[in-house]
C-alpha cells in the first residue's frame, strides 16, 4: 500500500488493481452541481419534512414528493446497476452526493423499496416481476411495506407462522404481521410466509410479493411509537387471496430469498456515516449558541469537545470503512460486513442523537406532537434542533432491535472469529 | 447506623402503595395524561388524605414536620407509578420556600398547599436548563413586597395550571438567589404550557415587569431546598429503575425466541444483571445520601454524586429494559418507554450527569 499522495490523489489499492480518488476539481464541480439541484429543487414542504425528520423514516407524504422528484432528475437510486436507472458514478461522487444531501437536510428515501425489494428484483425476480414492478420502484409510484416479523417471530424469524396455502393459482394467506413499517401508507408488500411445516423451520417459508394491501382480509392497523406518533403498524390476512405469481424463487425457498435481500438491507447500499456527521454538526451549530454551565458557549467547552470529538472520530472510521465497501474492497466480502455495519452504525446513531438530546437541555423534553407535523403553523417551543433532539433521541432505541438486534449480529460476528 | 425505614415510614409506604396499585395502574395514569385535565384532582385529594401534602411542613404551619426520609419513603412509589401530579415543584419546592420565609402571604399559601387546596407551581429553568441556582440569569428589580420580574423561565410543571408561581431569581444585578411569590394571571404573565415527554403539564413562563413579593431566604436555605428536591426526584427515578428491573426481568424469562425463554442467552441475561447492579448502586446511593441530608451532613459533593449516578444509571436502565422488550419496547402502549422518558426527564432536570460528574471532579 502506497498510501494517499497528496498531489496525485491516488491510492494502490489492496485489492491489486490501482484505485484512484479523483482528482479534485472534478469532484467540485460534481458537488457543485449536486449542492445546486438540492438549493432549487425540493420544495419548503420537502425540506421542512427533512428537518422533522426524527428516525429513519422520514414523513411519507413529502418523502414520496422528493423521491419523484429525484427519480426525474435521475438521481433516486444511485446504488442500482445503469441499465436499471442507477447513476454510475464513482464511490466518492456517491458519498458528496450523500454528503450534500445531509447537508441540505433532506428527508432520506425510504429503504423498503429502493433499498431492498427494488435490489431483490434486480438480481433475482422473474422478467415479468421486473417489468410489473421495477418502474414504479424506482418513480415512487409505489410503496413497498416489508412484512416479516410477527408477534411470536422476532429475532427468530425463522420460526414465522403466517400461512399461506396454495389454491390453484393463488395463495390463501392467515395470520398476523407486526412491526411492519409505513403499511398504512404502502400501495404493496413483500412478505414472507409458511408454506410448509415439514422439515427445518427455514425450508417451509416463501417470499411473496402483494400487489395491494387493500385486499380482501387484509386489515392494517397503525401502532403508536414511543415519540407519539404511528410509524410501524399490525397487518392481519383473514383467507386473503394473492396470486402466485408474485412469490419470487421457489415455493418453501424464500429463506434464501430473504438472505439474499438482508444483504442489501444490511449492507450499506447507503452510507450512514454522512447523516450522522450531520447529526454532529447540527449538535456543534446548537452549541455555540448554548452557554455552558461553566462559563463561555458548549461548543467551547473542553468537554464537549471531548465526547463529541471522539464521536466525529468514529463516525469518520464508519466513513472510511463505508468507502472502502462501496469500492469493492475485500473488507465488503468479509462474511460479518452486513452485520459490522449494522452494529456499528446504529450505536453511533444512538450516541450522536443522546448528544444531541444534551446540547437541548430541558428544551427537549417538551413534547411538541403538532410543531413536529409538517405543515404545521405552531412554532417550536425552542429551537427546530430542540424540536427534533428528542424525538430522535427516543426513535434511535429502535436501531440496535431492527433489521437484526446488535446481540444477533454480535454472535454472527463472533462465529466469524472463532477460528474453524 | 440504621438505613432501614422506621415502621411509620413503612406504614407510609404500604398505604400510598396500595392506593396506587389500585387507582393508579399503568392504564390509568395513560388516561390521565392524555385528558385535558393536567393531573387528577381525585389523586391530589387523596395524597392530602395521606398526609403527604402536609410532609415536610412544621407542626405549627399544619404540617406534619416529616423529615426527608419520610419524603423519600414514598416518592419511590411516585416513580414505580409514573405519577404526574406536580407534589416536586408544588410541595418540596414552591412549598418549602414559602415556609421557610416566614411571611404573611406566603403562610397563607403554605396552608392551601397542605389542605390541597391550592397547587403552587416553581419557576426555577431558564435556557437550556440551570443546572445550579448560581447559574440563574433572570434578576428582580426592586425588593419585599413591591419586587418586580422580568425574564423567562422554562420548564415549569402546572406552571399553567397553578393558583401561584415561586420564582427563583437573583436579587438584584449579581446578587444572590432569592425567591419571590406570583400569584397566577398577574400582568405581564405570559404562559405557553405544552406537556413534557413524561407526561407532565409544564409551561415556559415569559415576565414582563411582573409585581412579586420577595420571600426572605438565605443562600443556604436556597441550597438545601433545592438540594431535598434533587433527593425526592432521585428518589421517584430509583423507584422507575427498580420497576423496570422487575419487568424487564419478567418479561425476559416469559418471552420465548429460539425456543426457549430470551433470559436463557447469555447476552441478555447480563444486560439484566447490568440492570439489576445499576438500580442496587442508585438505591444504595439514594439511601445513604438521604441519611446524610437527614443528619444535616449532606454536602453539595454528596448531592452531585447522587444527581449524577441516578441520572446516569436511570439512562442506563432504561435503555436495556428497552432493548430487553425489543419492538414491544418501542411502543406508547407498553409501559416500558414511559418510564425510559421519565428516567431520561429526571436525569436531564437540575443539570444532567455530565455536569454533575464535572462538579464531583472539580472538588
Ligand atoms: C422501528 C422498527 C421498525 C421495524 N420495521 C419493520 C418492518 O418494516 N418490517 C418487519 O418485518 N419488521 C420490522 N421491525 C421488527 C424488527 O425486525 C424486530 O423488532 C426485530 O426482529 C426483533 O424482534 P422482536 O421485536 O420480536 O424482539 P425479540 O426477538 O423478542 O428480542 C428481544 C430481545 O431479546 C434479544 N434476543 C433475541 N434472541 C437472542 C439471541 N439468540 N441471543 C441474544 N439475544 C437475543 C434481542 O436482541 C432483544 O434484545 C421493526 C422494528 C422496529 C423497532
Amino acid at each position: 500500500m502506497k498510501g494517499i499522495d497528496p498531489d496525485q490523489s491516488t491510492m494502490a489499492g489492496t485489492t491489486g488493481r490501482e484505485m484512484k480518488i479523483e482528482f479534485a476539481p472534478e469532484l467540485e464541480a460534481f458537488r457543485a452541481e449536486v449542492a445546486e439541484f438540492f438549493a432549487t429543487a425540493p420544495t419548503p414542504a420537502i425540506r421542512e419534512a427533512g428537518r422533522k425528520t426524527t428516525s429513519v423514516f422520514a414523513p411519507f407524504k413529502e418523502c414520496m414528493e422528493w423521491h419523484r422528484i429525484l427519480y426525474e432528475k435521475g438521481w433516486v437510486a444511485p446504488h442500482w446497476p445503469v441499465e436499471y436507472g442507477g447513476t454510475g458514478w464513482s464511490v466518492e461522487q456517491r458519498f458528496i452526493f450523500a454528503e450534500e444531501y445531509r447537508k441540505a437536510d433532506l428527508p432520506p428515501l425510504l429503504p423498503q423499496s429502493l433499498g431492498m425489494v427494488g435490489p431483490l428484483l434486480i438480481d433475482i425476480g422473474t422478467q415479468e416481476q421486473k417489468d410489473r414492478y421495477l418502474p414504479g420502484i424506482l418513480n415512487g409510484d409505489d410503496f413497498w411495506a416489508q412484512g416479516y416479523s410477527e408477534p411470536s417471530s422476532g429475532s427468530d424469524l425463522a420460526s414465522l407462522s403466517c400461512r399461506a396455502e396454495s389454491d390453484g393459482d393463488d395463495y390463501i394467506i392467515n395470520g398476523p404481521k407486526i412491526w411492519t413499517t409505513y403499511a398504512h401508507h404502502a400501495n404493496r408488500m413483500f412478505m414472507l410466509v409458511r408454506t410448509s411445516t415439514e422439515g427445518k423451520k427455514q425450508q417451509g417459508i416463501t417470499f411473496l410479493l402483494l400487489d395491494r394491501t387493500d385486499y380482501p382480509g387484509m386489515e392494517i392497523r397503525p401502532i403508536v411509537g414511543l415519540d407519539g406518533f404511528p410509524e410501524q403498524c399490525e397487518v392481519f390476512f383473514e383467507d386473503v387471496r394473492v396470486p402466485q405469481s408474485g412469490r419470487v424463487g421457489e415455493e418453501n425457498d424464500g429463506w434464501s430469498v430473504a438472505k439474499h435481500l438482508l444483504k442489501h438491507e444490511r449492507g450499506g447500499g447507503n452510507a450512514a456515516s454522512p447523516t450522522l456527521m450531520r447529526y454532529c454538526e447540527r449538535a456543534r451549530a446548537a452549541a455555540e449558541k448554548t452557554p455552558s454551565p461553566f462559563g463561555g458557549m458548549v461548543a467551547d467547552d473542553a468537554v464537549f469537545q471531548r465526547e463529541i470529538g471522539e464521536l466525529e472520530a468514529d463516525i469518520a472510521s464508519l466513513g472510511h470503512f463505508e468507502k472502502l465497501a462501496i469500492s469493492g474492497h475485500e473488507i465488503a466480502r468479509d462474511p460479518a460486513f452486513p452485520s459490522m455495519n449494522k452494529t456499528i452504525n446504529s450505536e453511533l446513531v444512538q450516541r450522536a442523537s443522546v448528544l444531541m438530546t444534551q446540547v437541548s437541555g430541558v428544551d427537549g423534553l417538551a413534547r411538541q406532537l403538532e410543531t413536529l407535523r409538517v405543515g404545521s403553523n405552531v412554532e417550536p417551543l425552542g429551537s427546530e434542533f430542540d424540536l427534533v433532539s428528542m424525538p430522535l433521541c427516543l426513535n434511535s432505541r429502535a436501531t440496535t432491535i431492527y433489521a437484526g438486534s446488535n446481540e444477533v449480529q454480535r454472535d454472527l460476528i463472533a462465529r466469524t472469529v472463532s477460528g474453524s | 447506623m440504621d438505613f432501614s425505614f422506621t415502621d411509620e415510614q413503612q406504614m407510609l409506604r404500604d398505604g400510598v402503595g396500595k392506593f396506587l396499585e389500585k387507582s393508579y395502574d399503568f392504564d390509568a395514569r395513560q388516561k390521565l395524561v392524555n385528558a385535558d385535565a393536567p393531573w387528577s384532582a381525585d389523586a391530589w385529594q387523596q395524597f392530602a388524605e395521606f398526609g403527604l401534602l402536609a410532609l415536610p411542613f412544621s407542626e405549627e404551619q399544619g404540617g406534619l414536620g416529616g423529615s426527608i426520609s419520610d419524603c423519600v419513603a414514598f416518592a419511590e412509589l411516585f416513580g414505580k407509578h409514573l405519577v404526574i401530579e406536580p407534589y416536586l415543584g408544588s410541595v418540596m419546592l414552591a412549598g418549602s420556600a414559602l415556609a421557610q420565609s416566614g411571611h404573611a402571604a406566603a403562610e397563607e399559601w403554605v396552608e392551601k398547599i397542605v389542605s390541597g387546596e391550592a397547587v403552587v407551581a416553581f419557576a426555577f429553568e431558564e435556557g437550556h436548563g440551570t443546572a445550579s441556582p448560581e447559574l440563574l440569569a433572570m434578576t428582580a428589580q426592586g425588593s419585599g413586597d413591591s419586587a418586580c420580574l422580568t425574564g423567562e423561565k422554562r420548564l415549569v410543571h402546572a406552571g399553567a395550571d397553578a393558583d401561584a408561581i415561586v420564582v427563583l431569581a437573583r436579587k438584584g444585578e449579581g446578587g444572590p438567589p432569592a425567591f419571590y411569590l406570583v400569584e397566577a394571571g398577574a400582568d405581564g404573565i405570559d404562559a405557553r404550557a405544552y406537556t413534557t415527554i413524561d407526561g407532565r403539564s409544564a409551561a415556559n413562563i415569559t415576565f414582563n415587569d411582573v409585581a412579586a413579593t420577595e420571600l426572605e431566604a438565605s443562600e443556604e436555605a436556597v441550597e438545601k431546598i433545592i438540594a431535598d428536591a434533587i433527593i425526592v426526584q432521585s428518589a421517584e427515578a430509583v423507584g422507575a429503575m427498580g420497576a423496570l428491573v422487575a419487568m424487564t426481568g419478567e418479561y425476559a424469562h416469559t418471552r420465548k425466541q429460539f425456543g426457549v425463554p430470551i433470559a436463557t442467552f447469555q447476552a441478555v441475561a447480563h444486560r439484566l444483571a447490568d440492570m439489576k447492579i445499576a438500580y442496587t448502586k442508585a438505591r444504595a446511593t439514594l439511601i445513604y445520601t438521604t441519611a446524610l441530608a437527614e443528619s444535616g451532613a449532606a454536602t453539595p459533593r454528596d448531592i452531585a454524586i447522587l444527581k449524577g449516578q441516578v441520572g446516569k444509571l436511570g439512562r442506563a436502565v432504561g435503555e436495556a429494559a428497552i432493548q430487553t422488550h425489543g419492538g414491544v419496547g418501542m411502543t406508547d402502549e407498553l409501559s416500558v418507554s414511559h418510564y425510559h422518558k421519565r428516567l431520561l426527564a429526571c436525569d436531564t432536570t437540575f443539570g444532567d450527569h455530565a455536569y454533575h460528574f464535572r462538579k464531583v471532579g472539580m472538588g
